[in-house]
């Protein structure tokens, strides 16, 4: 606790100066998007802190501070009730403002596009069930960080790439991620009077506020920067800046490599396995894993042929059909063709079912219950399969595991920016016809048969014990 | 020395079932192994696993038992200097791992005990070691009736159907087929396994999946006696995926050139030459012998664990779910 107290502090102190900014920038307005989940959370979060503070404040005033923790939790809180209640809807309602730069870059940048700001901005206001879901979008000016400094043009970059979904799945935007970070924290001197391990990460939290801005935190950003968070708590106060430095980026390589690469060479020999001669392998937009997974099981000689599903708004199954069908053996490139592979849309997904042997799909996180968030669409796939008793496995690297519950596809989501709504039926044409795109989708565990990770092939009711397997109660 | 005789020696004992008969027999190799490193040691030992299972007919059980093992001595802790006294404690750890377990099957007998109500009418499958245990124990302190399938082509539920009925336990043999008609007399379906998978599924004489399927279709409780050393990490995502399984089971006879239905054809149902093909039986009658059919056909099949009550095991009384985390934990932790 009083190691990550100083950061917890120092996050805080910036909290206010940003927000007040926003509030500056942005006069009266009605709030044209509600704040995407993350930065509520975020506010929440701040919230939380700021009364922990306060009731830690407050017991060191009181003369007898010698009660345990939760006491002086509850007693705080209820000391402060009367400004903590006047203190409770301000960042609720600063939330919506922060984040109405990012809605109006979007607006202003779909206008750019296609010349029809107004009418997404417009469609944005009547999804008020959905506000809640985070939308993307570009910060267009710099955010601007205690102590002057400004976001690092490698983060800048990266939340361009973000934002214009040229980095797009789960996996890509991690390593991005760490990749990025390790420039940054080369590029970072440690102040005067102070320490790297205290004060790094509050240099790096802009930082992931910023990306977080472009696009919501993907689930495998969230493990591997509070690994990092972990790592740079941890690092030694008495270490040369230099050698410490290049320690946390070393501990970075290891994770991409350990968590990520390796992982899915483990899992690309696990699922080989299960690929047999003659199969029909359908897999849904497209997943890393899978696409190496089917290149490895061609190499090995496997028979087999593949059908992509895919779907609107992304398309992307496009991109694997493409590297599947046009794969050449370096060695000898006239004998060997590509997969023998079927591309279709979701719509016809069920008179293709029947021959199918297998269903492969990646997944963008596993959760506690068994269900597995991934690309919208997955769910309808793994039902359907189901229905034909057609096998379902999904590829996932544990480092996906979040320890949260997700039971549908609305609690949390994310929608397609507005460059993939379709331009035929625009919402102009119809002032009630609004487009919703959202991202993800959660599928059942009774969907699933079975989840290969790099602890094995497990049943999705064993997802919770993957912390388990990995030796450890937290990941 | 061969192994796999050495291994088929351990399984003459009526009470050695083949996981253990693996792990004696993997225990005979460590006792004449010359090795130096326990990392030659466990090569040897994998090299004689394989050989175990290229060699069996049907090696998921006495897999299990070899990966239990092998596992146990990569994970054993080198507390002794010398290689020779480890090796020796391992040989004695594998010894008396084998003759404590031996004393599961009472366990597991107690553990289901509770499960098993006075009066109450069974059924199961086949001939199973630790399920006879559990019905003979439960016949001491309660009334109980057995109904046992046939279980073709081995026939096996005929010796299980003696034994009980010679111990005064009312006994009577279903026909595979009649499995469906007798459901409804039965409070619910108990038996063995020769594997539990990591999904919790069981593999077990074939038949065991239909008994389940007819169970559920009829809400009667399946439950199933497993050691723990025959739980094994095994993912079968269908029946196809049993390492027992080979091409050749479910062909089709290659037919006969004149009884071939002509091109484009369709099943000969739609063909008005009945007359053709009765000559053609006049000529060389088509006989399937029972030698034929059991060798075309699987000896085992794959339980899905949704269709599974519960497992017992000397661990415990576990769910499917629960058997896949004991799985995950045991191999990993």
């Amino acid at each position: 606790m009083s190691a990550t107290d100083p950061v917890v502090a120092s996050t805080d102190a910036q909290a206010p100066s940003s927000s007040s900014q926003n509030a500056q920038s942005q006069p009266a307005q009605l709030p044209s998007s509600q704040p995407s989940q993350k930065s509520m959370t975020k506010a929440e979060r701040r919230e939380l802190q700021e009364r922990q503070r306060a009731a830690k404040a407050a017991a060191k005033q009181q003369p007898g501070g010698g009660k345990d923790g939760q006491q002086k939790q509850g007693g705080g809180q209820k000391h402060k009730d009367p400004t903590g209640s006047s203190s409770k809807p301000p960042p609720k309602t600063t939330a919506p403002k922060s984040n109405r730069p990012r809605s109006e870059s979007t607006a202003v940048r779909a206008t750019a596009d296609a010349g029809a700001g107004d009418s997404s901005s417009s469609s944005r206001t009547g999804l008020r069930i959905f506000t809640h879901f985070g939308l993307s979008g570009l910060p267009t000016k710099q955010v601007k960080v205690a102590g002057g400094d400004l976001v690092h043009p490698a983060i800048t970059r990266l939340a361009l790439m973000f934002g214009e979904f040229k980095i797009c799945g789960a996996n890509a935007r991690c390593i991005a991620t760490l990749t990025a970070f390790k420039t940054v924290i080369q590029d970072y001197t440690t102040p005067p009077n102070t320490t790297l391990s205290r004060h790094l990460m509050s240099y790096l939290s802009p930082q992931i506020t910023h990306l977080v801005a472009a696009r919501p935190m993907s689930v495998t950003m969230g493990n591997a920067i509070r690994q990092l968070k972990l790592e740079i708590s941890g690092s030694d106060i008495d270490l040369p800046e230099q050698d410490a430095k290049d320690a946390l980026c070393r501990k970075i390589d290891d994770y991409i490599r350990d968590r990520i690469i390796y992982a899915d060479e483990v899992i690309e020999d696990l699922a080989v396995e299960k690929i047999k001669d003659g199969d029909v392998i359908l897999t849904y937009a497209r997943s890393s894993i899978v696409e190496k997974i089917l290149l490895r099981a061609h190499r090995c000689g496997k028979q087999f042929s593949v059908i992509v599903i895919d779907s609107r708004p992304l398309l992307e199954g496009k991109e694997l059909l493409r590297s599947l069908s046009s794969l050449q053996s370096p060695s000898s490139p006239s004998s060997q063709s590509g997969i023998q592979c079927t591309y279709a849309l979701l719509p016809s997904l069920p008179s293709l079912i029947q021959d199918v042997s297998m269903v492969l799909v990646g997944a963008h996180s596993l959760h506690t219950n068994g269900s597995v968030y991934s690309r919208a669409g997955t769910a309808m796939v793994a039902m359907m399969a189901k229905e034909h008793s057609v096998p379902v496995m999904v590829c996932c690297e544990t480092y996906k595991f979040s320890e949260s519950v997700v039971l549908d596809g609305f609690g949390k989501n994310e929608l397609a920016p507005s460059k993939f709504s379709p331009s035929s039926p625009r919402p102009d044409s119809n002032p009630n016809l609004e487009v919703l795109n959202p991202l993800y989708d959660a599928t059942p565990p009774s969907c699933i048969t079975a989840v290969c990770t790099e602890v094995g092939l497990i049943p999705p009711t064993s997802i919770s014990s993957i912390p388990l397997a990995l030796g450890k109660t937290n990941l | 020395m061969d192994i796999y005789e050495t291994y088929l020696g351990f399984l003459k004992d009526e009470e050695v079932s083949p996981p253990l008969a693996a792990i004696l027999a993997l225990t005979e190799i460590m006792e004449r192994s010359n090795a130096g490193t326990t990392f030659e040691l466990v090569e040897e030992l994998k090299d004689g696993a394989e050989a175990l299972n290229k060699q069996s007919k049907n090696p998921i059980s006495l897999n299990a038992g070899c990966k239990l093992f092998i596992e146990f001595i990569t994970l054993f802790p080198h507390a002794s200097a010398k290689f020779s006294d480890i090796r020796t404690e391992l040989i004695q750890q594998g010894r008396q791992y084998v003759a404590e377990a031996l004393t599961y099957r009472q366990k597991i007998a107690e553990v289901a005990f509770d499960f098993i109500k006075d009066d109450s009418v069974i059924l199961t499958h086949s001939y199973s070691r630790v399920v006879m245990q559990t019905l003979l124990m439960a016949h001491k302190r309660k009334r109980i009736s057995v109904y046992v399938t046939e279980a073709r082509p081995k026939g096996l539920g005929i010796r299980t159907a003696e034994m009980l009925t010679a111990a005064g336990i009312p006994c009577t043999v279903v026909l595979d087929s009649a499995v469906a008609y007798a459901i409804e007399k039965v409070d619910f379906v108990l038996v063995g396994s020769e594997a539990v998978v990591e999904s919790g599924g069981l593999i077990n004489a074939v038949g065991s999946n239909q008994l389940a399927i007819i169970a559920r279709a009829a809400s009667k409780p399946f439950y199933a006696l497993a050691e723990s050393f025959k739980f094994h990490r095994l993912f079968p995502l269908s029946q196809d995926d049993l390492p027992i399984h080979n091409p050749s089971l479910f062909s089709f006879p290659i037919s006969q050139p004149k009884a071939a239905p002509p091109m484009n054809a369709r099943p000969s149902v739609f063909l008005p030459s009945s007359g053709e093909t009765s000559t053609d039986d006049a000529e060389s009658p088509i006989r399937f012998t029972q030698e034929q059919i059991a060798q075309n056909n699987p000896e085992v099949d794959y339980t899905r664990p949704d269709l599974i009550t519960l497992v017992f095991s000397d661990v415990g009384s576990l769910t499917p779910e629960g058997v896949s985390q004991y799985l995950v934990g045991m191999f990993t932790g």
